[in-house]
């Protein structure tokens, strides 16, 4: 009985500690952080082309020749472009690229996917290149597997496509939910840059959805016409639609593979209080890669997205500065299961179901 | 996963590793359908398909937006590779894909006429004698005056007839300005030249 009492006192103390939490938390607002993170890619990678073909009319002295939307769109670009540069033929050059590979003022950024597969593909290591991916490993080894959470451009059509698949889901179709083994990734990471050493050819470039988007964006709006790889990006849609959820991102992505790698031992990674959890489970429902936060199960294909902190009701989730995720540290002691054990006297003396200060 | 499932896609994948070098190289050569010039300070055809990247900043730095990319048409090898069609539009040699490309695949040309005749070779120029109008008689030289090189890649003799020399880098800019169609002058990427860079 006196373990029952302690709970209910305890309680009554973490609610009204909870009544008085901070109205405002940096990390409960992390994924609206993202998304617009997210966004400004996607608007930045559709953006980059229409300034070539603004630069390209400016370098032809172009305007008198243009039709009248034309015209509008050259309007619109100088507009934008106006309070950053009064050469737009040459400054404007100095952002270039998508995710894949980019050049940031005279700084050159590549994704180690490309270069991984160059090394492949070439059998031989061209430094100039390899150097160029040397700063997103350095985050990659820090931050994990942000990339794919925070900057892919395919990750924000597919969230856009998972939120779609979820409404379909309500209005009563039948949606697939299979499940794959995770490391199946990996060996489409060795087997692709296997056959790319064989083939000669850069596979990887045909293969990743990052990738494919940065281009294909670049071709439907200065070159005309989407290219082979908008097919392939489609399949992996209806895949992830009808077949798994994310189930691109979470079975099949070599450059997630190889992010995931570089990102085991990440210094910055979500943990869990058990102390405040109540079990909700709404962390794994949130969770775009089908992992298991409830029960401290992240792992290195965690992107840390932020997603399941955001929803968490209890805000037991947040980032730590660990090179390990915590063993499984059992139910939380809010949840039902806690409950049910306290009630029954079943905690061994001494030990505190709710820590140090409740 | 059953180990059965991975065994069956062990063996599927090894056949494709075997099969897919037979199929990319069918021809041990590359396949020209179209006659097509890679950018200025392009690798030789057969490392540029495997250093290249295919990012697509050569494409967009391109201030003539001479640079088109190849979809599945020149093999599977050059998908999302870059290359020009000097008839519908030159090069220019303004030398920015070679600057903005991080792969290697363009190697960077500084854009003075020296390096660019040391270093670049997208193809070598053809006079057909048969077609221009300047061999005909009709004085043209169109091209002569189109060439960034003049007198050191093309120069025109009596009537104005065109020479070209193997200076000739190949950017295409005489065969965008022929006014004979089919044009009299040509640009021909090396391997079909005959002509290494």
């Amino acid at each position: 009985m006196k373990s029952a009492t302690h709970l209910v006192d305890t309680g009554a103390v973490v609610n009204a500690a909870a009544g008085s939490r901070p109205t405002f938390l940096v990390r409960r607002h992390l994924n609206k952080l993202r998304w617009l993170c997210l966004s400004l890619v996607f608007a930045t990678l559709v953006l980059l082309p229409m300034l070539h073909v603004y630069q390209s009319y400016v370098a032809a002295h172009a305007y008198d020749l243009l039709s009248s939307p034309e015209r509008t769109f050259y309007d619109a670009m100088q507009w934008i472009t106006q309070p950053f540069t009064d050469d737009p033929a040459e400054d404007l050059d100095s952002i270039k690229g998508s995710t894949w590979s980019a050049t940031l003022f005279g700084l050159k950024l590549s994704d180690p996917l490309a270069v991984a597969g160059q090394i492949a593909a070439t059998l031989a290591v061209y430094w100039p290149f390899v150097l160029t991916a040397a700063i997103p490993v350095a985050f990659t080894v820090i931050l994990g597997r942000f990339f794919c959470g925070w900057i892919c451009p395919a990750t924000f059509l597919y969230e856009l496509n998972t939120n779609f698949g979820l409404a379909l889901r309500r209005l009563g179709f039948r949606l697939g939910g299979r499940r794959f083994d995770r490391r199946l990734k990996y060996l489409v990471l060795v087997v692709g840059l296997l056959l790319s050493a064989l083939s000669g050819a850069m596979l990887m470039a045909l293969v990743y959805p990052p990738a494919i988007i940065g281009r294909e964006i670049y071709y439907v709006i200065a070159q005309g016409a989407f290219g082979t790889g908008m097919v392939f990006f489609v399949l992996t849609l209806l895949f992830d639609l009808l077949v798994a959820r994310r189930g691109f991102c979470r079975y099949l992505c070599p450059g997630g593979a190889l992010y995931s790698l570089l990102g085991r031992f990440r210094a910055v990674r979500i943990q869990r209080d058990v102390d405040q959890c109540n079990d909700c489970m709404r962390c794994n429902g949130v969770c775009e890669f089908g992992l298991d936060p409830m029960r401290d199960g992240f792992g290195q294909e965690c992107n840390n997205c932020a997603a399941c902190i955001a929803v968490c009701p209890t805000d037991v989730l947040r980032f730590r500065l660990r090179v390990n995720d915590q063993e499984y540290q059992g139910p939380g002691h809010f949840g039902p299961i806690c409950r049910r054990r306290m009630r029954a006297g079943e905690t061994a003396a001494g030990e505190q179901p709710f820590g140090e200060n409740g | 996963m059953k180990r059965r499932t991975v065994l069956h896609d062990l063996v599927a994948s090894a056949a494709a590793v075997l099969a897919l070098p037979a199929v990319t190289r069918a021809d041990g050569g590359p396949r020209v359908r179209t006659r097509y010039l890679r950018p200025p300070g392009a690798l030789p055809e057969e490392r540029f398909a495997r250093q290249c990247i295919r990012c697509g900043q050569c494409g967009s730095v391109c201030p003539n937006r001479c640079i088109r990319f190849f979809g599945t048409e020149n093999g599977v090898d050059s998908i999302d590779t870059p290359y020009i069609v000097p008839r519908e539009q030159a090069c220019i040699l303004c030398m920015k894909c070679g600057e903005v490309c991080p792969s290697g695949a363009i190697q960077p040309v500084a854009r003075t006429a020296d390096d660019i005749l040391a270093r670049v070779k997208m193809g070598q120029a053809r006079v057909d004698e048969s077609l221009c109008l300047s061999y005909q008689g009709k004085t043209c030289g169109v091209c002569y005056r189109a060439c960034p090189l003049p007198d050191v890649a093309l120069s025109v003799g009596r009537l104005e007839q065109p020479k070209v020399y193997s200076a000739c880098v190949g950017c295409g800019l005489c065969e965008r300005s022929c006014i004979q169609l089919p044009q009299a002058i040509r640009v021909f990427p090396p391997t079909r030249a005959g002509n290494t860079a």
